[in-house]
């Protein structure tokens, strides 16, 4: 099986995000859920970008940015792989990162009249469901 | 030769078949390896545009540049480094496909036969058939398929899927485009002339819509698909009269109220919140979208 077949990724051009940034957050949460697990090759550019309909140079993109955010490498002449241990940054500066991801999210639950308890709850349950993919793909890989 | 001259650079062109300005005062530059669309209604200048960059026609102003180069000059040097698919392709129709990208392949200096190969491959296309004997999508997929073979620095496509039905629009536009910059991407550039957008949405990277002769707007893809929104509210009462600064156009019909923002979405956001609307989304125009949106 290919990392194409299972990370079936989308683009939508009317999300108003940048078409690269839509692949760079796909790839992050497919490595995140395992359904691209560290060590497995990266789709190469030219399929991906004829599958998604769009240019190669977004592709690149993409995977420029997720070189370097440290989640994938690139092998000459191999193609492009997940990382194992992926983040170069510093416990510090990961927690600072995510800190600001939380504060845009808490800010978003503010306006949407979602209050804490619930959120709490949301991000308690979102965290599970992650899990539980993860177990489906450790499952799905030892048999 | 200076390689960080931009691929195509048009400064001020202007041209007039009678009277009528059909360019004017065009400026735009393309950079190496981008994928560039210039889009625009029949008539708005694109094919005069491209004419001028291949010296068939003579700018009565401004000045055009081909990798530095002046096509008027220099016209040999620059047919050297392009390869152009104009909107309407004929062959010899007694010819078959093989025999006509021979003869094609005679006029360049290179000729990759693996990328021929690959692409009558994916095609379909029956090497042995008299082109005369081809549909109009078959006779625009050899035309495609001779323009990628010498493997030119910069592609000249003309409305490349017009008169071609969806299916095959859909199909082969991204192939071409994707067997086109394999190699060497950073040295593979594209300038292609439409009205049909939605299925180059993906593959432009900057885009300049032309209206009458003229640049109306030049844009990168995801600024334009950043920047302009459509805004929809709809309300438990008629929607109000409310002016929204910032918003190009404002439809309302009934409760229903629709946006189309340029830059200032946020801000329509914020103040439609404030009149309590019973829902509230927005999202961004497709390159289509704001192409009509544009020139409305």
């Amino acid at each position: 099986m290919t990392v194409g077949d299972v990370m079936m990724l989308q683009v939508n051009f009317k999300s108003g995000k940048p078409v690269y940034l839509q692949v760079v957050d796909q790839i992050k949460s497919a490595a995140a859920s395992g359904a691209l697990q560290s060590g497995e090759s990266l789709p190469s550019i030219r399929p991906l970008a004829e599958e998604l309909r769009v240019n190669r140079n977004t592709i690149a993109k993409a995977y420029a940015e997720l070189e370097s955010q440290g989640v994938i490498e690139t092998l000459p002449g191999k193609g492009c792989f997940l990382k194992a241990n992926h983040s170069p940054l510093k416990k510090d500066a990961r927690r600072k990162m995510l800190i600001e991801e939380i504060d845009q999210a808490i800010v978003a639950a503010h306006h949407l009249q979602v209050p804490r308890g619930e959120f709490v709850d949301l991000v308690r349950e979102r965290f599970d469901l992650l899990e539980e993919k993860q177990r489906a793909y450790d499952h799905a890989k030892s048999e | 030769m200076n390689t960080s001259n931009p691929a195509i650079e048009i400064n001020h062109l202007t041209y007039a078949y009678s009277k009528a300005d059909a360019v004017q005062d065009l400026s735009l530059s393309v950079a190496r390896g981008k994928c560039y669309g210039l889009f625009g209604r029949n008539g708005a200048g694109k094919t005069t545009t491209m004419k001028c960059l291949l010296n068939l026609l003579r700018p009565r102003a401004g000045r055009v540049r081909v990798f530095g180069l002046d096509p008027n000059q220099r016209e040999v040097e620059v047919k050297r480094k392009l390869a152009y698919v104009p909107d309407a392709v004929a062959f010899y129709p007694w010819m078959t496909v093989r025999e006509t990208l021979d003869y094609l392949a005679s006029f360049r200096a290179h000729w990759n036969r693996d990328i021929e190969r690959d692409l009558l491959h994916r095609f379909r296309l029956n090497a042995a058939q008299k082109t005369g004997a081809l549909s109009k999508g078959q006779k625009t997929q050899v035309a495609l398929t001779a323009a990628i073979c010498p493997e030119p620095e910069l592609l000249l496509l003309d409305e490349p899927t017009s008169g071609l039905d969806p299916i095959v629009r859909r199909e082969f536009i991204e192939t071409v485009i994707g067997a086109y910059q394999e190699s060497d991407p950073g040295n593979r550039t594209i300038f292609v002339s439409t009205h049909l957008i939605t299925e180059f949405e993906g593959l432009i990277d900057e885009f300049t819509v032309m209206d009458a002769g003229r640049a109306v707007l030049t844009l990168g893809a995801d600024q334009a698909r950043e920047r302009y929104q459509k805004i929809r509210a709809r309300f438990a009462n008629p929607a109000p009269t409310v002016e929204f600064k910032g918003a190009m156009h404002t439809r309302r019909d009934g409760r229903e109220l629709e946006l189309i923002a340029n830059g200032e979405g946020p801000q329509i956001v914020e103040q439609l919140k404030l009149l309590a609307p019973e829902s509230l989304t927005s999202e961004a125009l497709t390159l289509e979208e704001v192409f009509v949106a544009t020139l409305k």
